[in-house]
């Protein structure tokens, strides 16, 4: 049994096709069963809030959606294409190309500045060092980190390291950021600003958002939101109020 | 006991596979190093034992000079043999800097952060002893078959004794725990500075400055080796082990160097991330690569060799016989200098996956590729390598130039003999550092793949 956590459209179907689908998604890890069957549709620019207690399924339900773990059974497709067949090398491909990443923390190499950590995906696509660096400097600039291009992540606050992170995942132009409990190690008055910021700049960037929390103040920056529990969807709210 | 250390059991047992994996590395790396001192110091015993012999009539007496030559031995391979130690009690540092900078801010007193790693490693230093004493009883055999002034050695000769075995698991565990003790510097001076990973300091020229003054006084002593008369060959040899000790000084120092370079000419992602790394920490680097250039510079020493032994020996066996013992003893001296390298470099390189793996998984969940890391993993030991095991051999060939003038690079054998083992030891500690590549895919296997 399943319940889709597709519901963009209040009053009338959604009819545009999803840029990322997943159907009937099922995982298991030895006896234990992490998702049992899992629908989501996630569109154009919309930010989804993945919800659900420690252990409920929502962080592998993030990780088969950015095809960081294959499915059990089931399908996922990115406008419309199915992505489940790839293999471990075209999954790591579609996720430097296509996908952008927030982790709670820990995403950022310690040894490079925060210019190169942003640079990097973009030098990992085959821009030269100096364009990366320059359109790097620019995302920095543009997220209030101005005059921090040179201090390493460890001589940033959580906060900044954060923002960081944002830039460094939007910097390829993805079509979909993947954020796991981004403001999880952050106090309430930071997280709010890195939730403002991931959200504004993810949808100003034209990329869809899907962020995995088990906090609802974290989840009421976002579009609408699903709660997993058990592995499966078992709620689903259209358009949070903001 | 106290109640902080008290918890280094508990610590060990909780952590899983990793803990297993650094602990297995450290205790290889310390029986490694008792095994091979044991072998050292009981060849150095044989010498000595037969340097008590009468002279047999008609002959030269040549046994002062066969303790110099087994103390030179001595001196070349201790600092290698340090040097692994030292490293291997720093295994896992990082992790355990983070776990021990945690209790700093929990309220433990740098006193109880330092017992409990001193209780860590003088654990390990003592299983890597009685391991170790087992390979020197295994080697001890194999080492007796090298012939020396005529004859092979017998087993009696090159045993160390009852009261070695006993020294030796004292010792051991000893200079574990104060090596350990030692590296714990910067968690009990500021917790807060390895919890938030703060850019390490970087190295002063004064690093140079060292090495060549140490490197000046060999120079010195070995041109004014004339005057001293009996006491030359204990200066020499004396000032050789401060010279060579001071490569573990300047060796990071020129690894920075190398880094900035490398940094600045980064136009590629391996490259950019391998010139980050080195310059981040030109002391772990050198902890990969320097056991080949403490070896190198054992290679740069030793290529006088074919030189030395070009003497014409004709009508004379006792001169014949020198010869071939310098040969041997000069190969035996980098054989095992190498292994060292090798040894240290394997085991450096795999505590350095499995200290970054939170790292290198999250990197690679995020798209990057296997491969990349793989590149990453092998240039940021293939560049210092090739730099520190030509400018190690280079500086040998400099300290020895008093002594022995360009003979060593003036004969194609000794030029041979010199770039043949520095090729050999590269191949050999690349291959080393080969073996940390099925436990960077492990561990990326294993950190990416869990359960919620």
């Amino acid at each position: 049994m399943s319940c889709t956590g597709a519901a963009r459209q209040p009053g009338g179907m959604n009819t545009a096709t999803p840029r990322l689908s997943a159907r009937g998604l099922v995982k298991r890890f030895g006896s234990t069963t992490a998702l049992a069957g899992v629908d989501v549709d996630l569109h154009d620019g919309e930010s989804l809030a993945v919800m659900g207690p420690s252990g409920s399924g929502k962080s592998t339900l993030l990780h088969c959606l950015a095809g960081i773990l294959p499915p059990d059974s089931g399908s996922v497709a990115l406008d419309g294409r199915p992505v489940g067949g790839l293999s471990d090398r075209e999954r790591s491909l579609l996720r430097r190309q296509r996908y952008g990443f927030v982790f709670q923390f820990g995403q950022l190499l310690s040894e490079l500045p925060a210019i190169e950590n942003v640079a990097l995906p973009a030098m990992l696509l085959g821009t030269s060092r100096r364009d990366a660096t320059e359109l790097a400097g620019r995302w920095l600039a543009s997220l209030g980190l101005a005059g921090m291009e040179g201090r390493r992540p460890g001589e940033l606050s959580g906060g900044q390291a954060q923002r960081v992170a944002v830039a460094r995942a939007l910097i390829t132009g993805p079509a979909v950021v993947f954020a796991d409990e981004p403001t999880g190690a952050l106090d309430q008055a930071t997280g709010h600003d890195v939730m403002r910021i991931l959200t504004e700049t993810t949808k100003a960037a034209g990329a869809s958002l899907v962020v995995v929390t088990h906090d609802s103040q974290v989840a009421d920056w976002c579009d609408r939101r699903i709660e997993v529990r058990d592995g499966l969807v078992v709620g689903a709210t259209a358009e949070v109020p903001r | 006991m106290n109640a902080v250390v008290a918890l280094a059991p508990r610590f060990q047992r909780a952590g899983g596979r990793d803990a297993r994996v650094t602990t297995g590395l450290a205790v290889t790396a310390f029986a490694v190093t008792t095994g091979l001192t044991l072998s050292v110091v009981g060849g150095l015993l044989g010498f000595a034992d037969r340097a008590a012999l009468p002279v047999p009539p008609g002959q030269d007496d040549l046994r002062s000079l066969y303790l110099s030559l087994a103390w030179t031995a001595v001196v070349l391979l201790v600092v290698p043999l340090l040097t692994l130690g030292g490293a291997a009690a720093r295994l896992g540092v990082s992790r355990r800097d983070a776990r021990l900078a945690t209790l700093r801010l929990l309220g433990a007193t740098p006193r109880e952060v330092v017992g409990l790693t001193v209780t860590e490693t003088a654990w390990q230093g003592f299983v890597g002893a009685v391991l170790g004493i087992l390979l020197y009883g295994a080697l001890l055999p194999a080492v007796a078959l090298l012939p020396f002034q005529g004859t092979t050695f017998s087993v009696a000769e090159l045993w160390v004794g009852w009261q070695g075995l006993a020294v030796t698991l004292v010792a051991v565990p000893l200079l574990a725990a104060l090596s350990g003790a030692f590296s714990l510097r910067r968690v009990s001076v500021s917790p807060l500075g390895v919890a938030r990973r703060e850019t390490p300091k970087g190295m002063t020229w004064l690093r140079l400055v060292i090495a060549v003054v140490g490197i000046g006084l060999f120079m010195v002593v070995s041109a004014a080796a004339g005057a001293l008369g009996a006491a030359a060959v204990g200066a020499l040899v004396g000032a050789l082990a401060v010279g060579f000790a001071t490569l573990n000084a300047v060796g990071p120092w020129v690894l920075g160097l190398v880094g900035k370079v490398q940094l600045r000419r980064a136009t590629t992602p391996a490259r950019l991330l391998a010139a980050r790394r080195l310059l981040d920490d030109p002391r772990a680097a050198w902890r990969v690569v320097g056991g080949l250039g403490l070896a190198g510079f054992v290679a740069g020493a030793l290529a006088v060799l074919p030189a030395i032994t070009a003497v014409d020996t004709t009508g004379d066996p006792q001169g014949d016989t020198l010869m071939a013992d310098l040969v041997t003893g000069g190969m035996v001296t980098l054989v095992v200098a190498f292994l060292l390298a090798a040894v240290s470099a394997g085991i450096a390189q795999a505590a350095a996956v499995l200290d970054r793996r939170r790292e290198i998984a999250l990197q690679n969940l995020a798209g990057m590729p296997v491969e990349l890391l793989d590149s990453v993993r092998r240039r940021s030991v293939l560049v210092p390598l090739l730099f520190v095991s030509v400018g190690s051999a280079a500086t040998a060939l400099v300290m020895l130039f008093p002594l022995f003038g360009a003979a060593a690079v003036s004969s194609p054998q000794g030029l041979l003999l010199l770039f043949g083992f520095l090729a050999g030891g590269c191949a050999l500690v690349y291959a080393a550092t080969e073996t940390s590549r099925p436990l960077l895919r492990s561990v990326l296997a294993d950190t990416v793949v869990r359960a919620d």
